[in-house]
């Protein structure tokens, strides 16, 4: 558009002066480009230099709190799977691949071959959204949250703690489950033997846990810390090394039990984790939109393949920051 | 009005095909299988790995080897898949200032990450002794055992 005004105006400037210049006749103006790009490329990647300015904010943040963080959570506290994080990592190239394909096709008029590459691509960041929606959910059932009410991450096993916990056992809810389970017979239980006499013994712990937190001297980390570790039990440093599981509590042994924990770090933890790939994700989201959007509406031959390099360049963009994001958040 | 923008967008497109030609799908395989490479390299630092991880008990080894890998990894996409190795000089009016930025924004932090790192016992208030012993890292304790030290002596 910028182009074709600069040249009318030329133009008309030559038009206007009439035969006093004829003179200037051979002096040919032609229009220099600032950037040797088109506008809509020139804008995706001014777009890019704020994103990653924006990323890099985020990233920068993380970092200050997890290296200023005197106690950071093991991956197996917070139900974080490194292996899941590398296939998705995995994924998202294959992703990055699948348009560069698609820009190649575009590129030699091969229209249909173009769409196709595109749409492996939505599938694959499919893929991608579907595994995190995955994690997310591990980890909700778990009421590991960013924020309350549906966080149930407590810093440290302390007098609050202690008074959480005791909150939770006298709710009806877990008043009437607890009485309804105590009139069962062990094989009522569950049909499997050893289940129903881990649950016998749960409901035993439960009791005592019952009994500590009733104890107005609970407020001694120790006892409380105890208390912590029947219902949500971390490994100590050799332990965790080695465990490839987070070991079985009371909350594990029955979910609706639902009582608050002791995750040290958690909190903040939970805030860079789903703030970061929160963001991330939703970045993943809109390329996705966008693909859609072209495959159903575009044809995507040679005159369209700057489009596909627009859409592509954002869409590595994305995954480039999953590549700092990976090790960042599963393996440091 | 879409004319102009053509004439750029084939004028580049041509340029580029001459560039990389036939043999640039060969050349994306290669990096892709690059990137997987990368990628299962900085899983070996999880130590989940047949061939165990050498340095399990130093994690700032495998920090920096882990941020080396990605800026590889990095590096990769942006100058193949981005085709910025293929672009002309405009790409340094973009990415430069934008680098910068980015540095500077992460020099700008850097206060406080020492802050918070070099005052473990002024650190965030009421973490337990007995908690971070059993299950935080016994570098801090000591840590925390040290400050406390120093501030009884002074």
């Amino acid at each position: 558009m910028a182009v074709v005004e600069h040249h009318e105006t030329i133009e008309h400037g030559h038009a206007a002066d009439g035969d006093g210049i004829h003179h200037h006749g051979h002096l040919t103006l032609e229009y220099q480009p600032g950037l040797p790009m088109g506008n809509s490329k020139l804008i995706v990647w001014l777009f890019l230099s704020t994103e990653i300015m924006f990323f890099a904010g985020l990233i920068g943040t993380y970092i200050v709190l997890r290296f200023g963080s005197p106690v950071w959570p093991k991956t197996h506290w917070v139900h974080l799977v490194e292996w899941i994080g590398a296939m998705n990592t995995f994924v998202l190239i294959c992703s990055s691949v699948t348009v560069v394909l698609s820009l190649e096709a575009a590129r030699k008029n091969d229209a249909g071959a173009a769409k196709g590459w595109l749409f492996l691509t939505l599938i694959l960041g499919g893929v991608f959204l579907g595994v995190k929606m995955y994690e997310y959910s591990a980890k909700f059932s778990h009421g590991i949250y960013p924020a309350v009410p549906h966080s149930r991450i407590y810093e440290r096993p302390d007098i609050y703690y202690a008074s959480a916990v005791r909150a939770r056992l006298n709710e009806p809810e877990v008043q009437n489950e607890l009485k309804r389970l105590r009139g069962l017979r062990p094989d009522q239980l569950d049909p499997d033997k050893k289940v129903a006499e881990k649950m016998a013994a749960g409901l035993t712990e439960i009791d005592n846990v019952s009994k500590a937190v009733q104890d107005p001297t609970i407020g001694p980390v120790p006892l409380a810390l105890d208390v912590a570790q029947k219902i949500y039990p971390l490994e100590d440093e050799e332990s965790a090394a080695t465990a490839t599981e987070h070991p079985e509590g009371l909350n594990e042994l029955f979910p609706w039990l639902k009582l608050p924990m002791v995750i040290p770090g958690g909190n903040i933890w939970a805030g860079t984790y789903f703030l970061l790939t929160g963001f991330h994700a939703l970045h993943v989201l809109i390329g996705l939109i966008v693909f859609a959007i072209m495959i159903f509406t575009l044809r995507l031959g040679a005159e369209r393949a700057y489009v596909i390099e627009n859409i592509g360049l954002y869409w590595h963009f994305v995954d480039l920051v999953w590549i700092f994001l990976f090790p960042l958040l599963y393996l440091f | 009005m879409s004319e102009s923008h053509e004439t750029f967008d084939h004028g580049s497109s041509a340029e580029q095909a001459a560039h990389h030609g036939h043999a640039g799908i060969a050349k994306y395989i290669v990096v892709f299988l690059a990137l997987c490479v990368l990628t299962a390299m900085s899983f070996w630092t999880s130590n989940q790995l047949p061939i165990p991880w050498p340095f399990p008990h130093q994690p700032a080894v495998a920090r920096t080897f882990m941020m080396a890998v990605s800026c590889t990894k990095a590096m990769l996409v942006i100058l193949f898949f981005m085709h910025v190795k293929y672009e002309a000089n405009w790409k340094y009016v973009l990415t430069i200032p934008a680098a910068m930025m980015s540095i500077f924004l992460m020099l700008m932090l850097i206060p406080d990450v020492g802050m918070r790192m070099r005052n473990p016992g002024g650190g965030p208030p009421g973490v337990a002794q007995e908690q971070v012993q059993r299950l935080g890292s016994q570098s801090l304790d000591n840590q925390i055992q040290a400050a406390a030290k120093a501030r009884s002596g002074e």
